[in-house]
């Protein structure tokens, strides 16, 4: 698939971070903790772009900010043309249904007293939209999953499985932008490369735009356009993953590069 | 060369829990292997294969409804025979073991300097003042600075700081073997490295063995001098950990190592059709036909156990 112009996500110098009890957890007076600090981005029609980053890094909250979860302190979000946190919530629900999620860990993030059935009913019903039979059916084909699944509990599903639950639901209300957490790393090596196919399947059969965050170079590799390198909450290295790869520019990339070389 | 002093050796040992209606589902069918003093064993498998189970066995935590046969022991002492266990003398005091998740291995109430206390005071009966005095050793040869993180709690510590926490906390017995289950993973390349580094220094100065348990098969051919594959409770493949993973003998280790990413060569990822069976379900024969592109009618059989280049694998391809 081509990518094109369109600018599906735009960040433009966002700053966002938490409250935090000042000093000690019993303590009235709130602190910022800013985890985000000025960080412009923009994600195109079609591309899939990964931002890498350590723990802490600030990279869940990039997401949790184009989510519309997270109103950043200052800065812009737009996203599919919509600037979206000056927009009233009714409007704001209508421009992220063009947003799919999929959750970090997939252990937890189904909810155990509910067969997949109805955990894959949630969005449609949330977004009001019909067929819930004929499109579950189609997303669990997608993802390569038996539509018996469908009166499992979570619990009797593997965790390849589970992802694969969470990426159909995720794109069962026919999203055109797909974000993935984290989307292999409470998986097995083995699952892993299945997840990763997958998703590169979806891709160029959907038509998405997919964000994806991980701390994986190796991941990155295979779900990568164009990498985001993000440090300390801020971004320091941007470009095609082959050309940050074989000449990062930032010394803290090249640290990270020459790190995951060593150890795998 | 000085003589090699056998740290853990397994003969045909078999663990299994039992389940509410008292039948017994075997986590681990067979695991012969022999661990020697001042080695890096690395035991890889999917989730749910038994590696946890016999990582258990070894540090003494097996569960009450355990069940076990064959034998296992350490330096020289029995400690499974048959269904008896019996680690008196030696849980904690010559092995011990570092938990999956090192922000849930130590107690959120309790200070570092607490944790190596109440650990050293129930082995050993040692006072405060002692404690101290061992634990600052043991945290300044992980690299932690001991006037510092000794009064902090788990909580104030960042991941790859309570990783090294938890080891010193291991090390701090006196063990001479140090089971870690997944030491690696869900941390970051940076730590990841300064962690590897670490347990290689460790090994080289203190002479401790190491029994590592990962599902990461690249990371664990960089550091073991040992790597055993374990599928469905059994060890398919056992050799040097540079050869296993360059040279892969049994089909399911080669397709593990092709799932696996190489950074800087794209090749195709090819996972591994199917899933592992299920805890309880028994496949007659080699536990890996049913996912085996080359398996054929001899694999009904359940195939022997052959030596080949140094190396031990269980399949029929290398049987005569």
């Amino acid at each position: 698939m081509s990518v094109g112009s369109k600018v599906a996500i735009k960040l433009e110098r966002v700053t966002a971070g938490y409250l935090t009890a000042a000093r000690g957890w019993r303590s009235l007076r709130r602190r910022l903790e800013v985890v985000l600090n000025n960080v412009s981005l923009e994600v195109y029609n079609g591309e899939r772009v990964v931002i890498i980053g350590e723990s802490g890094s600030g990279k869940s909250t990039l997401l949790r900010v184009v989510l519309g979860l997270l109103k950043p302190l200052r800065g812009r979000v737009v996203v599919l043309g919509k600037e979206v946190y000056s927009l009233p919530w009714s409007e704001r629900v209508r421009v992220l249904r063009a947003v799919g999620y999929v959750p970090q860990d997939p252990y937890k993030a189904l909810n155990p007293s509910l067969k997949i059935r109805y955990s894959l009913m949630e969005p449609l019903e949330a977004l009001g939209i019909g067929d819930p039979e004929g499109r579950m059916a189609r997303v669990l084909r997608l993802v390569q999953l038996s539509e018996e699944v469908m009166n499992y509990y979570p619990t009797d599903l593997s965790g390849g499985m589970r992802q694969r639950v969470l990426i159909a639901r995720a794109v069962i209300h026919d999203p055109e932008i797909l974000v993935l957490d984290e989307p292999t790393s409470a998986l097995d090596v083995s699952i892993q490369a299945q997840i990763i196919n997958l998703i590169n399947d979806l891709y160029e059969k959907l038509n998405l735009t997919v964000l994806v965050v991980t701390h994986d170079l190796g991941v990155a590799q295979y779900l990568a356009d164009r990498a985001v390198i993000l440090y300390k909450g801020e971004i320091v290295e941007e470009g095609f993953f082959e050309d940050v790869l074989h000449s990062p520019r930032n010394n803290y990339t090249k640290l990270l590069i020459k790190s995951y070389r060593a150890s795998i | 060369m000085e003589a090699m002093v056998l740290a853990v050796k397994a003969v045909g040992l078999r663990v299994g829990y039992l389940d509410s209606e008292e039948n017994v589902l075997w986590a681990v069918r067979e695991a012969s292997f022999e661990v020697s003093e001042g080695e890096i064993f690395c035991l890889v498998g999917e989730s749910g294969c038994g590696k946890s189970t016999v990582g258990n066995a070894i540090a003494g935590i097996l569960p009450p409804h355990a069940v076990t046969e064959g034998e296992l022991h350490i330096f020289d002492r029995p400690v499974i025979q048959g269904g008896r266990m019996n680690y008196n003398g030696v849980r904690g005091r010559i092995v011990s073991y570092v938990p999956q998740n090192p922000g849930t291995g130590l107690n959120p109430y309790y200070t570092v300097e607490d944790q190596f206390y109440y650990v050293l005071n129930s082995l050993y009966g040692l006072g405060r003042r002692k404690a101290v005095e061992v634990s600052r050793n043991y945290l300044s040869l992980v690299g932690l600075d001991p006037d510092r993180v000794l009064d902090y709690y788990p909580h104030e510590l960042s991941g790859g700081m309570q990783q090294r926490a938890a080891i010193a906390l291991a090390l701090s017995t006196g063990a001479r073997v140090v089971v870690a289950d997944e030491p690696t993973s869900s941390i970051d390349a940076n730590l990841r490295l300064q962690l590897i580094k670490l347990l290689l220094d460790l090994r080289d100065s203190q002479r401790i063995s190491l029994f590592l348990i990962t599902h990461d098969i690249m990371s664990a051919g960089k550091i073991c001098d040992t790597i055993a594959v374990m599928y469905a409770g059994r060890l398919l493949e056992v050799g040097r950990g540079s050869e296993v993973v360059t040279e892969p003998l049994h089909q399911y280790t080669r397709m593990l190592v092709d799932a696996a990413p190489t950074l800087g060569f794209k090749k195709a990822l090819r996972s591994i059709p199917g899933e592992p069976p299920r805890p309880g379900v028994v496949v007659e024969g080699c536990a890996f036909r049913p996912r085996c592109p080359w398996a054929f009618e001899k694999c009904v059989e359940a195939p022997p156990r052959v030596g080949v280049f140094g190396r031990e694998v269980e399949c029929w391809r290398y049987v005569g």
